[in-house]
């Protein structure tokens, strides 16, 4: 597979973490995020320098992370600045405030946008 | 300790009482969202949180708004009533169908919607838009125009829905009949009014760019299991095949109609509808559009019995989840002798005596297995449900729970364990389900609030970004009505703070534990959520000062520990998270219980993180490792 980075993008070093996690989630683990998740993300981001890199978080089929467009087809595809991605990985801003000011556009299935800050958060605390 | 300052000090702003400060932030929060919601038009729309004098206003606004979160996100206040529903919103329509009481719903909408056309809103919207300096001269010209024009523009509504016209005459329609309609609207108002002009023809252009993908989705309602298999299979049929002429379906319409059980005039209105969606969709597009309905279905209603390999969650119309019975753990030493002695005292013992929370649940297992119940047959279920959650199992704490509720609202005393289960479905971002709960609490706790009934449906019928709305708002009243007779519920905090906390608004999620906190110092678990609030709110230093105090409180609270290691992970601090998951599985084990595999697999991260596999290959809940394993690498535990 090719490269998952992408120079230039703050978030391109979130992204390869990720696929670090996934790739070295045991099959338990795996089935236990895809069961909650189950989607396909489709990622199109854009950097300050007006470049746009495609990631995909497959939490449906696979439970991998690649570069390029999603392969089936994404039920949802984000799109939204490296900060704005970066943010919501912080936690510093939530989806749906993040799409309420329209940092943050989707085609296709809405609601499981809502689910992106978990899956990009990698462990949370609990109440 | 900078902690004290956090709930009587200047961070929180109101020593004497820090409910106020919730309530600053959120009207002032409240607000922003209001002009959102609204658009340009605010100062007809805005009315002050709380105050439900102008109910019409208010229900449209509600229509308007659900347009917004459920539409696409044209930015145009007009664009959203415009778009077409969501693939979400049209698997709910579907799901509906076949609801009782469904069609008064959508009746309702409609009217709601409706409502445009009075009138008196029609000039409201007239000056919306044509509300320009220059354009006093012919306010009323202009009213004049814009009341057809909506009407005609809303009569666009239903085509929408199920129009076999090609999208491409469509959009020349529209646009033309903006102009068509509008012959002194740019003379008028000249200066402005051109880029009124533009204005509308981006808002268009979105409008028809929305609806391509939209109205193509509908055509594959075959993903649609809302009981109306005869529909399903000959659309199925239709779109397998691809080559069934118009009588076929001619035929087929026919016979539906004259079946023995006709169906009620709105579905078929409805279905019809959607047959012409399906006669001229584009045939190569039909596939994609088809996993875009399947996920709708997924996401929007959950009940979607697909062929995915791994079966997916299942979940009820409220969106709870279904998880089936509790699973008794199979070596339980609690199980054999002494029959004289009563395990459910013992087990509430150890838990007031600080003892091992294992231990304690394995106890409560053991009473419920031998049938001893406690009040009402659901005591015994709740605390070994809440044992259980503190124990860090929130699978088994959910089960037990969900088992719990259902046996206190069978035996006539509702209210019982829902606040505990609503927060394990926020833990496991179940967050209808978490709203519903909440919800179902309210009503129990305060009978003598009434809840308006469209919250109530909303909980069935919409998305979580909307009920999270109505339900802060319910609960947020009731909090303000208390602040004004000087009283306070923690228990209402605690929920208000569960309910931001599902919303990712950790920061007010704070103030309302810090709030619940000053009433009940001693509650390690507050101190345990407002740790977490800190926590997942970027702040992970801070909340090792609560998980301190609640560990000061409880030393043997595994889920603080899981907590206090997941804030060292955040941190970087990897081989001290790994120590705190390790000793929080020595605990569990000490016990001859199981160990909590959500413990196992954040302790697989921590080894990740520090470049450790071949520790982490041993650290599966399947590996049953000997934890001394680690001892021996090093780790302090």
């Amino acid at each position: 597979m090719a490269d998952i980075k992408a120079p230039g993008f703050k978030s391109s070093d979130l992204i390869s973490g990720l696929e670090a996690a996934f790739s070295k989630y045991t099959d338990a683990e795996k089935q236990a995020q895809i069961k909650k998740t189950n989607g396909i993300f489709e990622l199109q981001v854009t950097n300050t320098a007006k470049e746009t890199v495609t990631w995909t978080i497959d939490m449906k089929k696979t439970g991998t992370v690649y570069k390029g467009k999603a392969q089936p087809k994404a039920d949802v595809t984000i799109i939204l600045s490296d900060e704005t991605l970066v943010d919501l990985a912080d936690g510093k801003l939530n989806g749906q405030k993040a799409f309420m000011t329209g940092k943050l556009k989707t085609k296709g299935n809405m609601m499981l946008a809502t689910k992106l800050d978990t899956v990009l958060k990698g462990a949370k605390a609990k109440l | 300790m900078s902690f004290q300052g956090l709930i009587s000090g200047s961070e929180c702003a109101a020593p004497a009482n820090p409910l106020s400060q919730v309530l600053k932030h959120t009207e002032g929060d409240r607000s922003l969202q209001q002009d959102r919601i609204s658009g340009p038009s605010t100062p007809r729309l805005h009315y002050l949180p709380g105050s439900s004098s102008s109910v019409p206003a208010n229900e449209q606004d509600i229509a308007l708004a659900r347009q917004f979160f459920e539409g696409n996100s044209s930015g145009h206040a007009m664009a959203p009533a415009f778009s077409m529903p969501h693939p979400a919103e049209l698997a709910r329509i579907n799901e509906m169908a076949a609801r009782p009481g469904i069609s008064e719903h959508w009746a309702l909408e409609q009217q709601q919607m409706r409502g445009l056309d009075d009138p008196a809103k029609a000039a409201a919207w007239a000056t919306e838009f044509g509300n320009t300096p220059q354009a006093s001269v012919a306010p009323t010209a202009q009213q004049n125009i814009a009341g057809p024009e909506f009407q005609h523009q809303r009569s666009y509504m239903s085509p929408l829905y199920g129009s076999p016209m090609p999208m491409g005459m469509y959009g020349m329609g529209a646009t033309g009949m903006q102009y068509g309609m509008n012959p002194n609207f740019s003379t008028v108002v000249q200066g402005k009014g051109k880029e009124k002009e533009v204005d509308f023809e981006t808002a268009f252009a979105q409008v028809i760019d929305s609806l391509e993908p939209a109205q193509s989705s509908t055509s594959r309602i075959e993903e649609v299991d809302d009981g109306v298999q005869e529909i399903e299979e000959s659309l199925r049929a239709a779109a397998i095949d691809g080559h069934v002429t118009e009588g076929d379906f001619q035929k087929v319409w026919e016979e539906l109609q004259n079946s023995e059980h006709p169906p009620p005039k709105e579905d078929i209105a409805k279905w019809e509808a959607e047959f012409s969606q399906l006669m001229s969709a584009q045939r190569d597009e039909l596939e994609d559009y088809g996993k875009n309905m399947q996920n709708a279905w997924e996401g929007g209603v959950g009940n979607y019995d697909g062929n995915l390999g791994d079966k997916p969650m299942q979940f009820d119309a409220e969106g709870i989840p279904v998880l089936g019975d509790y699973v008794f753990e199979r070596n339980n030493n609690f199980l054999d002798p002494s029959p004289s002695r009563s395990l459910l005292n013992e087990a509430k013992a150890l838990l007031e005596q600080n003892g091992s929370l294992s231990e304690a649940a394995l106890m409560l297992e053991a009473a419920i297995q031998r049938g001893e119940l406690g009040e009402g047959s659901y005591e015994a279920w709740i605390l070994l449900g809440e044992t259980r959650n503190m124990d860090e199992r929130e699978e088994a704490g959910m089960r037990a729970l969900l088992q719990g509720v259902k046996r206190a609202e069978e035996s006539g005393t509702p209210g019982p364990g829902m606040l505990s289960l609503a927060i394990s479905f926020t833990n496991e971002s179940y967050d209808r389900a978490s709203h519903s709960m909440l919800l179902r609490w309210f009503r129990t706790r305060y009978p003598d609030v009434s809840v308006p009934e469209e919250t109530a449906r909303a909980m069935i019928t919409n998305s979580a970004w909307d009920t999270h709305g109505r339900i802060t708002e319910l609960f947020l009243d009731l909090a303000r009505t208390q602040h004004g007779q000087n009283k306070m519920d923690e228990d209402l905090q605690i929920a208000l703070g569960v309910l931001f906390y599902t919303n990712g608004e950790y920061e007010r999620a704070q103030d309302c534990f810090a709030a619940a906190l000053n009433v009940r110092p001693k509650d390690y678990l507050l101190w345990n959520r407002l740790g977490s609030s800190l926590s997942n709110g970027n702040k992970p230093e801070e909340a090792l000062g609560a998980y301190r105090e609640a560990l000061q409180l409880r030393p043997t609270y595994t889920r603080a520990i899981y907590n206090v290691g997941v804030a060292c992970l955040n941190i970087g601090a990897d081989k001290e998270a790994a120590e705190h998951f390790l000793s929080a599985l020595s605990l569990q084990e000490s016990t001859g219980g199981d160990t909590s595999d959500q413990l196992w697999f954040t302790l697989r991260r921590a080894l990740l993180s520090m470049q450790r596999s071949d520790l982490a290959d041993l650290a599966k809940p399947e590996a049953k490792s000997n934890l001394e394993l680690f001892r021996k690498e090093g780790f302090d535990f």
